[in-house]
């Protein structure tokens, strides 16, 4: 019951954040400079087009009506039509949509492995050299802009070792192998950036939760190593794992704007910028309302994840 | 004399390494027979929790350890892991100093129970260990034994989760048992529980225990033989009786006459001087600078355990010339202080809810609860006045409203006559700077990023007006006053002890020249030794200043050495107020009685009565029904307690007649049984 | 904060300086050396670079790495590691300035939520909540393009952005700061005193905060770099032919597979830059006592 509650009331305060945060994004696009209805027509349309085409897309409304109006055709789950290529945007939304989750599960893959065994190697092996060593290591990684990184990769695999294509260009022809290479490079990056951070973080909590009372006591209780770690450290180190885990996934959503543009990977994010280098308004809103939800919505589901793991929150 | 069961011989442990090496514990040599409970007593950092882990074979990655550690003979410091597995928790188990943290979050308590049993071959099956669980939350008192497994440990409360603790201590029937201060953390009613159980434990199971606290009064009941810890060093053993009677150590002096006592008798004038600074110990003996008694060698020499007589022992090379000391001694007893002066602050039907509520909540029509209901009393100049209850009992509450922190729901509080506005804003200057009030916790109540000087020089410059110049020579008293050097003007908190630190909080409230001090729990969070020596500061300030006090605790003892007048809270009702001398010796309000017999004493033997763990009744006419031992029947449920006069001043509210609660009081001041 | 160490730092004689470098953690001497040659060479680099910023002709375009160009030589002739020397200062003093007025917005505006309290606290951090649920480098992207082109690529427009991005995350540390400080006696005894809301921020809160916000801005500097660079590479930041390193590496990675080494340099510069300042951040933050994460989520 009051799990319910408590969960009731995330989901409610994400829904409010939700809402300021498509105001925000309207704001933005509405103060974006130049007259929509010329750049749709090009510079020789005559004024009466123009004005004919003004009062279609209703730009002469004042700007909360028109707020209203997209809030309302967004609910029904219509995104719009893009401006420049005339499409509707859930259609040119589709193929990127998917080509960036394949992207996102290609990085998680190889997130996983990749945070908790040095993690965990650090905290058990606590102010020796290799703790101190995979420090500098994670330190130097974190330091690097994903840019940089991407592009590293790129001379050593792409211009010394030629393993990989250097565009990461794919559509649906594409077979599956050459998918898979197509994005081994753009996926490294992320998990990487992703994992580096995580190691970071579950190091320090790790030891925390090394270091707590009840470790102790479970030694005192005469239990061997191994069940101590099982039984009695790892159900607490779920909740920061899970928490740090979110953090990740809304960063990935804006961090892919990066790497597929490095990478010209046809998904979200190179979508997002191109809709911003061309100032194309219903396509920006979408797509910077979608990177909005997704970064809400894994912060909700740690914060729902941390109430069910953890019974203090759950029965309190 | 057969082997005993435990043996520590030359027992040194050391963490870090080089320049940096701290000695923990050195050359320490004790034995624990079968059955025998030996207590190891000293002041925080003296190594006394250090050594008890070692009886559990605990290795700190940084620490050192030489010596042996005997246990049925095995030398555990040099025992393999396995075999150290097979031991702890099966024939040697802790009782761990915080329950709260040393029982996991995330599994059931029972879970926790069952696994020591399973691990070490004590139950057969998952149904023989639920059974076996449930017969050990029996035995420890939980309530509804046979489903409270199945709770986390944040549903129980702090005494249930020790209690818990205890279970799992005690699953494998082990022969020792190690309790690492394990009343600590809780309540004075609940610590009195705890205490009363292990000892029934004991009677009834035969275990061995080693007891480590820093309160030699709970050693008095429980432990057969006392160790004192100074610095990492033993410095004296003797059977817990004669500790008490005639102590050898002047360490161990200063520790008994820190203990306060109910009897208002007097106090041993052998106080505690200083606190131990771990950095700056003298070759020789580590207490010498803390010592009255020392002579120039005593800084020189290492002093070592020397037998004085059958199966005591002490460190000290003076032992002889100091003989055996009175542990009465001459003091300056219990005052009296003149309580015919005008009436200061006038307190009359105060009720008051908790906190400031949120616009959420208030709009969702939720009401804090009533925490305090028609509370009256008035505090004449000079005087000092008592608030005693359990923690709850809304005692802070009160004192929150006078300093005008909580607005009052009914009531009123009139200050030297004239009433006093509820709002901080709609007083007067005069008003706030007469009222001070001084925090429990002087971590909290000092800017940790102000110098003494400027945390004393800030309220001198707001209420006196003057300038730094002129308010320098101010400092410099207001610190001799506490008994600082001037000295400490220039250090921040963070370089001060607990006890200077609260020496600097009195201070900042007394150069206000304040007509009323709010003295809430000043001394709770201090060890017992400075506790003492506060104590005697606050005693001396009261003569001195003649400012009138608002002393609210829940230690009876301070309170019998300190007040003038006491008045005894429960759940936000008055129960009992009056004299100090006249609220310690009977008619008793029944939650008075129950306070006395739940203090621990270090200067008579304990005498029991079946008491009642019953919770207090929601929603009855008196809000001890249902806890009360003495209840008389419905009428406590459902008619409120009429207040009777017992002359004197002294006056108590309950059903029972003046003549009835006389009878049944079993308390007994220490003093009069001497 | 409730420990009773006794305090080693305070009082510092005048051969201070020397005994705190020989007790400071590794990593911030390691971070101190690795910044101070980083501001070494952006204050003199001008002075001694071997060519212009936008001199041509300097060599052989995609002629490599060799003693005289050690990174390099671009598409239109232009000595690389003269570029890279020349944009040190740029890209320091963007990263500096753009946090530094993050932090000042950021600390006011926190500050005064947790302590005022009510329902300004309650929209305020309703709107900074919002602003953080947009993935940092998308709202930047989105500020500059609202910003317009008259703006685009001037330096002032970059360092806001920074600021823009930085604030209401600032600002959320600070409340929180604030608040936990709020709650302690010593502010109570302040306000029963009947000292003033400015007497209080500043006499117990500011000072209570110094070591927060200090940390905090250590890590932020560290990123700020990562942004500008980010901007920069995806072309919503300097413009050409500012040396700004993110743009030179975007420029020069279509000569990757001729001559690695036109990215490789300004990508060591940026690299070596960022590690000395998150080194440094974490040695600072080891003195003061408090955790950091580095990295920005």
């Amino acid at each position: 019951m009051t799990v319910l509650r408590l969960i009731a009331g995330r989901v409610l305060v994400s829904l409010l954040t939700l809402l300021l945060v498509s105001m925000l994004i309207f704001a933005f696009v509405e103060i974006l400079p130049g007259d929509v209805a010329s750049r749709i027509l090009g510079r020789d349309a005559t004024e009466a087009s123009l004005a004919v085409l003004r009062e279609r897309l209703h730009l002469n409304d004042p700007a909360p009506e028109r707020y209203v109006r997209w809030l309302g055709t967004l609910l029904t789950g219509d995104l719009g039509t893009a401006l420049t290529s005339a499409r509707p945007i859930n259609e040119i939304l589709a193929p990127r949509i998917t080509n960036t989750l394949l992207l996102s599960a290609f990085a998680l893959a190889i997130y996983f492995p990749l945070c908790l065994i040095p993690a965990a190697l650090q905290a058990l092996n606590r102010d020796r050299s290799l703790d101190h060593a995979l420090s500098v290591v994670t330190l130097i990684i974190v330091s690097l802009p994903e840019f940089l990184l991407a592009t590293l990769l790129m001379v050593v695999f792409v211009a010394w070792a030629g393993l990989f294509p250097a565009m990461s260009v794919v559509d649906d022809t594409t077979s599956f192998w050459d998918y898979l290479r197509a994005i081994a490079l753009p996926g490294t990056t992320l998990g990487v950036v992703m994992a580096v951070y995580a190691v970071r973080m579950l190091r320090d909590n790790l030891i925390e939760v090394l270091d707590a009372d009840y470790i102790r006591m479970a030694e005192f209780k005469g239990l061997s190593r191994w069940r101590v770690m099982i039984r009695h450290a790892l159900p607490n180190a779920l909740v920061p794992t899970l928490n740090v885990t979110a953090l990740n996934l809304a960063y990935l959503v804006g961090g892919v704007v990066v790497v597929e543009k490095v990478f010209a990977f046809p998904g979200f994010g190179s979508l997002l910028i191109d809709a911003l280098q061309l100032r194309d308004a219903p396509l920006i809103e979408s797509t910077v309302l979608i990177t909005a939800t997704v970064y809400i919505g894994a912060n909700l589901v740690a914060d729902v994840g941390a109430v069910l793991l953890n019974p203090r929150l759950r029965t309190g | 004399m057969t082997e005993p069961l435990v043996a520590v011989e030359d027992l040194a442990i050391t963490y870090g390494q080089g320049v940096e090496a701290l000695a923990a514990v050195q050359s320490v040599g004790f034995t624990i027979g079968k059955g025998e409970a030996f207590g190891l007593v000293g002041e925080s950092g003296c190594g006394k929790s250090t050594l008890a882990y070692q009886l559990m074979g605990y290795r700190h990655p940084a620490a050192r350890a030489t010596g042996r550690v005997l246990f049925k003979g095995t030398d555990l410091l040099a025992l393999a892991a396995p075999a150290l597995q097979r031991l702890r928790g099966d024939r040697v188990a802790l009782v761990p100093q915080n329950p709260t943290t040393a029982l996991n979050p995330a599994i059931r308590v029972g879970t926790q129970l069952a696994e020591v049993l399973h691990v070490h071959g004590r139950a057969a099956s998952v149904e023989a260990a639920a059974t076996r669980a449930a017969e050990l939350f029996e035995r420890v008192g939980l309530p509804t034994p046979r489903t409270i497994g199945r709770r986390y440990p944040h549903e129980l409360s702090g005494g249930q989760q020790q209690r818990v603790c205890i279970a799992i201590a005690l699953a494998c029937e082990p022969d020792l048992v190690v309790l690492d201060e394990p009343t600590t953390g809780l309540d004075v009613t609940t610590q009195e529980q705890i205490i009363d159980l292990l000892i029934e434990l004991r009677g009834r199971l035969g275990m061995s225990m080693l007891y480590v606290t820093h309160d030699l009064g709970v050693l008095a009941q429980i432990a057969d033989r006392v160790g004192v810890m100074y610095a990492g060093h033993m410095v004296e053993v003797a059977p817990t009786e004669e500790l008490f009677s005639s102590p050898r150590h002047p360490y161990t002096r200063g520790l008994i006459a820190a203990i306060p006592r109910l009897d208002g008798g007097p106090r041993s004038p052998h106080r505690l001087r200083g606190y131990l600074r771990r950095l700056e110990l003298p070759e020789g003996c580590a207490f010498a600078p803390r010592c009255d008694e020392a002579e120039p060698s005593c800084a020189q020499r290492r002093q070592t355990l020397e037998a004085v007589g059958p199966g005591r022992a002490v460190a000290c090379q003076r032992w002889r010339a100091l003989g055996a000391i009175d542990t009465a001694g001459a003091g300056d007893g219990a005052e009296v202080a003149a309580t015919d002066g005008a009436s200061v602050l006038d307190v009359t039907g105060l009720t008051l809810r908790y906190g400031r509520q949120g616009v959420l909540a208030r709009l969702a029509g939720q009401v804090p609860p009533v925490v305090v209901r028609d509370v009256s009393f008035s505090i004449k100049a000079g005087e000092t006045f008592a608030l005693v209850g359990e923690s709850g009992s809304g005692k802070s509450t009160i004192a929150r409203a006078i300093s005008g922190l909580l607005p009052l729901v009914a009531g009123s509080i009139a200050f030297q006559g004239q009433a006093l506005a509820p709002a901080l804003a709609a007083r007067t200057p005069d008003q706030m700077r007469r009222i001070q009030y001084v925090f429990q916790n002087p971590d909290a109540s000092l800017n940790p990023r102000a110098r003494v000087a400027s945390i004393l020089g800030r309220p001198i410059a707001k209420y006196l007006g003057l300038d730094e110049a002129t308010a320098r020579p101010r400092i410099e008293d207001a610190l001799r006053e506490v008994r600082l050097d001037a000295g400490y003007a220039r250090r921040f908190p963070d370089q001060l002890s607990g006890g200077e630190r609260q020496r600097v909080a009195i201070a900042r409230a007394l150069v206000a020249q304040p007509t009323l001090l709010l003295c809430d729990e000043v001394l709770s969070s201090l060890d017992v030794s400075v506790q003492a020596n506060v104590l005697d500061l606050l005693r001396a300030l009261k003569r001195e200043t003649g400012v009138a006090m608002l002393f609210i605790s829940h230690d009876l003892a301070v309170v019998r050495e300190l007040a003038d007048r006491v008045g005894v809270l429960f759940r936000g009702t008055l129960f009992e107020i009056g004299r100090n001398a006249d609220v310690f010796t009977p008619p008793f309000h029944p939650y008075t009685h129950e306070l006395l017999m739940a203090v621990p004493s270090a200067h008579l033997k304990r005498r029991r009565v079946p008491r009642r763990d019953s919770v207090a009744l929601q929603g009855a006419a008196c809000s001890y029904a249902g806890r009360c031992p003495w209840q008389k029947g419905e009428t406590c449920v459902t008619a409120p307690p009429p207040w009777r006069e017992a002359g004197n001043g002294l006056r108590i509210r309950c059903h029972l007649t003046l003549d009835e609660l006389t009878a049944k009081a079993v308390w007994r001041a220490e003093g009069a049984a001497a | 904060m409730t420990t009773v160490t006794p305090s080693q730092a305070p009082v510092t004689p005048p051969s201070g300086l020397a005994r705190f470098w020989r007790r400071a953690p590794s990593s911030l001497r390691v971070g101190a050396i690795i910044l101070a040659i980083h501001v070494v060479v952006a204050v003199t680099g001008p002075l001694w670079a071997p060519y212009g910023v936008a001199q041509m002709g300097a060599g052989i375009p995609l002629s490599g790495a060799s003693l005289a160009h050690p990174f390099g030589i671009d598409q239109l002739g232009r000595d690389v590691f003269s570029r890279v020397v020349h944009g040190g200062h740029i890209v320091m003093l963007l990263a500096l300035s753009g946090t530094l007025l993050g932090l000042v917005i950021g600390a006011v505006i926190g500050l005064l939520s947790g302590y005022l309290r009510g329902w300004i606290d309650e929209v305020i951090m309703r709107l900074v909540e919002a602003m953080i649920s947009i993935p940092f480098l998308v709202l930047g992207l989105l500020a500059v393009s609202a910003a317009g082109p008259e703006l685009s690529g001037s330096p002032l427009l970059v360092i806001m952005v920074v600021a823009f991005l930085y604030a209401p995350r600032i600002a959320r540390l600070a409340r929180s700061a604030a608040l936990e400080i709020v709650t302690k006696d010593f502010v109570t005894i302040a306000r029963l005193r009947g000292e003033s809301p400015w007497s209080v921020v500043r006499r117990e809160l500011l000072p209570n905060t110094t070591s927060v916000l200090l940390v905090e801005f250590a890590v932020r500097t560290g990123y700020a770099p990562v942004l500008v660079g980010s901007l920069g590479f995806l072309g919503f930041g300097m413009r050409p032919p500012t040396p700004e390193w993110g743009l030179m590496i975007s420029e020069n990675r279509t000569l990757l597979l001729a001559s690695p080494v036109t990215v490789l340099g300004p990508g060591l510069m940026l690299a070596s830059l960022v590690v000395g300042l998150n080194l440094f951040t974490e040695g600072l933050a080891r003195i003061l006592g408090r955790t950091v994460q580095i990295g920005q989520r």
